[in-house]
């Protein structure tokens, strides 16, 4: 007899011999080598899952930015504003996960409307406002996805009830909705245009700043402030110098598709229960 | 559903195999001896026989696989052999016994559920 011994039911110890006890050790071996393989099989597929989705985006966002370098940064963007507003690590993941998506009923939209360089029309501002939930039904279906598929729908929401297509107002606007428009925002008006040069990110965080209240959740833009100027940058530059490491490191993409910022391993805390 | 009879002087050890096993759907027998593996056998007619080598007893397990190979009234059912033991003559007596597969203990789980699968195929 050997000194493993197990409490069963009826309270009393009972001890297992010695080729039991190797049996037992075995299995156990075992096990951990199914969960191992188990955890990277969820990886695996958590990874394909992104990706795909990840490439459908940009054939969406690629009719109007030709780079898809928008909906990456601004996933960057919203998950550290998440996490200034206390949000957790998973749900600030979540968010860079859904940022690609968030314009992906854009495919929905005519050219002579999305690419329309002058002012739209009243008629065309219809169509226009028809791609969150043009994007809403096409993501919503997808397991995993409600997060995303919500703020597809409501990422063009203003927080004084002033945005589309619902004319939702305050907290009935999702909160990952609410980053992201802050997140969105920021991120277009810093970057060029073909029509325009974009601005200073002083420029930009003072309008956000002034908006908060009106266009944005006064909370969000607490938190957008609390990074301030300095993190914004460095957020913006530990991107695009991940997204450069990933070019480097990996052959150019054959069927002619931006490399796009490293999808992350899913939490590995994530995995421990 | 498949049965498979598993014959092991060591009830820890049985009841190990069956925890093993219980994942795939087998109707599970247990003999703690060679001479209730025969009467189990033929009233029970397995499609598989797990055997342990050494076992108290008149009958070892080399003796039981013999058996149940030639009782006529026994459909052939397919014999693992598990022995402690690794040498190589073991494995040849079993083999001569007319075993189908042998495995030494302790043996993986994943094999064993891995080599049981290997018989239906051959069946």
């Amino acid at each position: 007899m050997i000194a493993i011994a197990i409490d069963t039911p009826s309270g009393a110890a009972r001890s297992f011999d010695d080729a039991a006890a190797a049996q037992m050790e075995r299995i156990v071996t075992d096990l951990g080598r199914v969960y191992q393989e188990r955890n990277e099989a969820l990886r695996e597929v958590a990874r394909a899952h992104h990706e795909a989705l990840l490439r459908l985006s940009l054939a969406a966002d690629m009719r109007d930015d030709d780079t898809g370098v928008h909906i990456t940064r601004i996933g960057h963007l919203a998950e550290a504003l998440a996490l200034a507003l206390g949000e957790s690590k998973d749900f600030a993941r979540e968010l860079r996960l859904a940022a690609p998506m968030h314009d992906i009923g854009k495919i929905g939209v005519p050219d002579a409307v999305l690419l329309k360089p002058g002012k739209l029309t009243n008629d065309e501002w219809v169509e226009m406002r028809k791609h969150p939930d043009i994007g809403f039904n096409m993501i919503q279906p997808i397991p995993f996805l409600s997060v995303p598929a919500t703020i597809v729908l409501s990422h063009q929401e203003r927080w004084d009830g002033q945005g589309y297509p619902r004319k939702l107002k305050h907290h009935e606007i999702h909160i990952g909705a609410r980053i992201f428009a802050v997140a969105d925002t920021l991120d277009a008006m810093t970057s060029d245009r073909p029509y325009r040069k974009g601005t200073t990110f002083s420029n930009a965080v003072a309008e956000i700043t002034r908006c908060g209240g009106s266009q944005f959740d006064p909370e969000v833009v607490k938190a957008f402030n609390s990074i301030g100027e300095v993190g914004l940058i460095r957020i913006k530059e530990d991107m695009m110098a991940r997204r450069k490491a990933r070019e480097a490191s990996q052959m150019t993409p054959s069927h002619g598709l931006p490399a796009v910022a490293p999808l992350p391993d899913p939490d590995p805390d994530k995995n421990k229960n | 559903m498949r049965k498979i009879l598993i014959v092991d002087d060591h009830v820890d050890i049985r009841r190990l195999i069956r925890m093993t096993l219980e994942f795939e759907s087998y109707e599970i027998f247990e003999a703690e001896d060679g001479a209730t593996a025969l009467l189990l056998a033929e009233a029970v007619r397995p499609d598989l026989v797990l055997l342990d080598v050494m076992m108290p007893g008149e009958l070892d397990g080399l003796d039981v696989c013999r058996q149940l190979k030639s009782d006529p009234m026994l459909l052939n059912p397919r014999v693992i052999m598990l022995s402690a033991r690794g040498q190589a003559q073991d494995c040849s007596a079993g083999q001569q016994a007319g075993a189908d597969a042998y495995l030494v203990k302790p043996f993986s789980p994943l094999q064993l559920i891995d080599v049981i699968g290997q018989q239906w195929e051959h069946a």
